[in-house]
């Protein structure tokens, strides 16, 4: 899009920089040092409001709740709570493994849209039809929860059109506020991410490299294998991580469509906070929090957040 | 649709009918929502037993949502103008200097894009109600939605300035221009549609932000808190309605800054 939008512009050939550098030291150059005062606005935004509160956060889950009142003596007590009281294991459990789920059916989803989107959809409105994904996203998140209230609910769609052909004389209650609700809905939230991501890294793919391969003797499965999957694993764990992390945060879905059979991590964490157990809720953010760093530690080469913006 | 089509033909229908049935399910439950905001029926769902408007009525009657709107407006604007000016300014040192630490700046700035909202929310919220003491209010949803949003745009503006020919700004100068001025007619108007989807994306995220938004509101009320609200206990037309408008709206919105770009590029 903003590729498209900026007047032409001829580069030079890339050799050419070297003659360059000259003129760098002139202040009226682009890499003037007096732009580095531009971090300083955004240093006290993320410094006084994020790694600051955040470091608060972890030694409150460090410290007691007696009552309203914060009480600073050291303890383990949060953590170990967290990781033994099956309450709360069932529900780390769960959250870990819907996540999970989600994440894999979106990808197994998305890819053959995302294929679609690149290869059979003509060169011209290709765009069009990308941005035809996106679309539905400017939908209040929680309208699209909603949405599929009405469709699971009680008196829902499913419930009114099995009564209407009259294969059920009662409403059902089977849809709505289980873990398979919370796992249908967030793989309809989710699915658009795994789309734009899986197509933005099958665009650059090269597909005469298939014609290649199938000239060489290989079946579509096996170019599919190890042609074209290989060379678009960035963009499998790119989307991947994007949908596995908020997921773990996620609220909205569990909320509405949950029910206590369905609540995930978040819900336990908002409910805490609301009791004014805020050291116990700080400790399972925290561990949430640990899991996400490691994930994103390990994987770290894959990920090109800036590709994403890149078009 | 016999024998004598090629395999290839037959794949080329198989994602054909896969795609249309992709933009199916995208689409269906929101334009489903849409059409029974007008029907009479309560449930909000079939059967269909009339065409009203009594939902909208309701839901312009409901003075709760016309003050949640106006609350979240006014969020989004703040924080999408100052989430400009913050990330913008941070974009440039990021994209055109190398320094010391600068790939540690980096992971900073991604670190509020990667984790959950809820993390940002309970971090403020214990800083802010807990440390200091402080009360919670529409500047505290503020911060919490300029600290998600700014590094969206860094990230934008980013991307705009890396494609960005800056022997331009040489040319600028050696033709005399002074510093700001050449920012005023070369740089600026090049890298303006970056800083306007950047805008642009840091007013949607704002409006819709809920989470981060739950932990450090105090007794007002964005739009998202009032639809929380709402549908936490069922089904509720008047949220239809209301889902039928910000969709509307949301629409009329993306095409015309489709249409501001590209006219830009026909100059």
């Amino acid at each position: 899009m903003s590729a498209a939008s900026q007047p032409q512009i001829i580069e030079p050939a890339p050799d050419s920089t070297a003659l360059l550098p000259a003129v760098q030291a002139d202040s009226a150059t682009p890499r003037s040092p007096r732009l580095l005062l531009g971090l300083l606005p955004i240093g006290v935004l993320l410094v006084g409001f994020f790694l600051v509160p955040l470091t608060i956060m972890i030694l409150y889950s460090f410290w007691r709740a007696e009552g309203f009142e914060i009480v600073r003596s050291w303890t383990l007590e949060n953590y170990a709570k967290f990781f033994t009281l099956p309450a709360y294991t069932k529900v780390l459990f769960r959250t870990f493994t819907i996540s999970a789920i989600v994440t894999a059916l979106s990808l197994v989803i998305g890819y053959p849209f995302a294929y679609f989107l690149v290869r059979y959809t003509p060169a011209r409105w290709q765009q069009l039809f990308l941005v035809l994904v996106i679309l539905p996203f400017w939908t209040s998140y929680l309208l699209r929860v909603y949405a599929w209230m009405s469709i699971l609910g009680d008196k829902g769609l499913i419930n009114q059109a099995l009564m209407l052909t009259g294969i059920i004389a009662e409403p059902i209650r089977v849809f709505l506020y289980n873990q398979y609700a919370v796992t249908l809905v967030s793989l309809y939230l989710y699915v658009p991410f795994a789309i734009i991501t899986l197509y933005a890294s099958l665009e650059k793919f090269d597909f005469t490299q298939m014609h290649a391969a199938a000239d060489l003797g290989a079946t579509p499965w096996e170019a599919f294998r190890n042609v074209l999957l290989p060379q678009t694993k960035a963009g499998f764990i790119t989307a991947a991580i994007f949908i596995f992390i908020p997921m773990l945060g996620e609220y909205a879905t569990p909320t509405l469509v949950g029910g206590a059979e369905g609540a995930l991590i978040a819900n336990l964490v908002v409910n805490l906070f609301r009791g004014f157990q805020f050291p116990q809720g700080a400790a399972i953010t925290f561990v949430v929090v640990l899991c996400i760093l490691t994930l994103l530690t390990a994987l770290q080469r894959y990920i090109r957040v800036e590709e994403l913006y890149r078009r | 649709m016999t024998s004598s089509m090629t395999g290839q033909q037959r794949i080329r229908i198989a994602f054909i009918a896969y795609g249309i049935l992709g933009y199916l399910y995208l689409y269906l439950p929101v334009l489903l929502l849409m059409f029974f905001s007008f029907n009479e029926s309560r449930a909000g769902s079939l059967p269909f037993t009339g065409f009203t408007f009594k939902w909208y009525r309701d839901l312009f009657a409901d003075f709760l949502v016309i003050d949640a709107f106006w609350n979240s407006l006014k969020v989004a604007f703040i924080t999408s103008i100052l989430a400009t000016l913050i990330g913008t300014a941070a974009a440039f040192p990021m994209v055109r200097l190398s320094f010391r630490f600068k790939e540690i700046l980096r992971t900073i700035f991604i670190l509020p894009i990667m984790v959950p909202g809820l993390l940002i929310g309970i971090s403020l919220l214990i800083f802010f109600a807990s440390w200091l003491d402080m009360s919670l209010s529409l500047g505290t949803v503020i911060i919490g939605h300029l600290v998600f949003t700014t590094p969206f745009v860094v990230l934008v503006v980013t991307a705009r300035l890396l494609d960005f020919n800056y022997r331009l700004e040489w040319a600028a100068a050696d033709l005399g221009a002074t510093p700001f001025n050449t920012f005023r007619y070369v740089t600026f108007p090049l890298i303006f549609p970056g800083i306007l989807a950047g805008t642009l994306f840091a007013f949607t995220l704002s409006l819709d932000e809920f989470i981060i938004t739950l932990f450090t509101i105090g007794p007002e009320s964005t739009l998202p808190m009032y639809i929380l609200s709402q549908v936490k206990f069922g089904i509720t037309p008047k949220i239809n309605a209301l889902a039928t408008l910000l969709f509307m709206s949301s629409i009329v919105i993306l095409v015309s800054t489709f249409f501001i770009l590209t006219r830009r590029k026909g100059r």
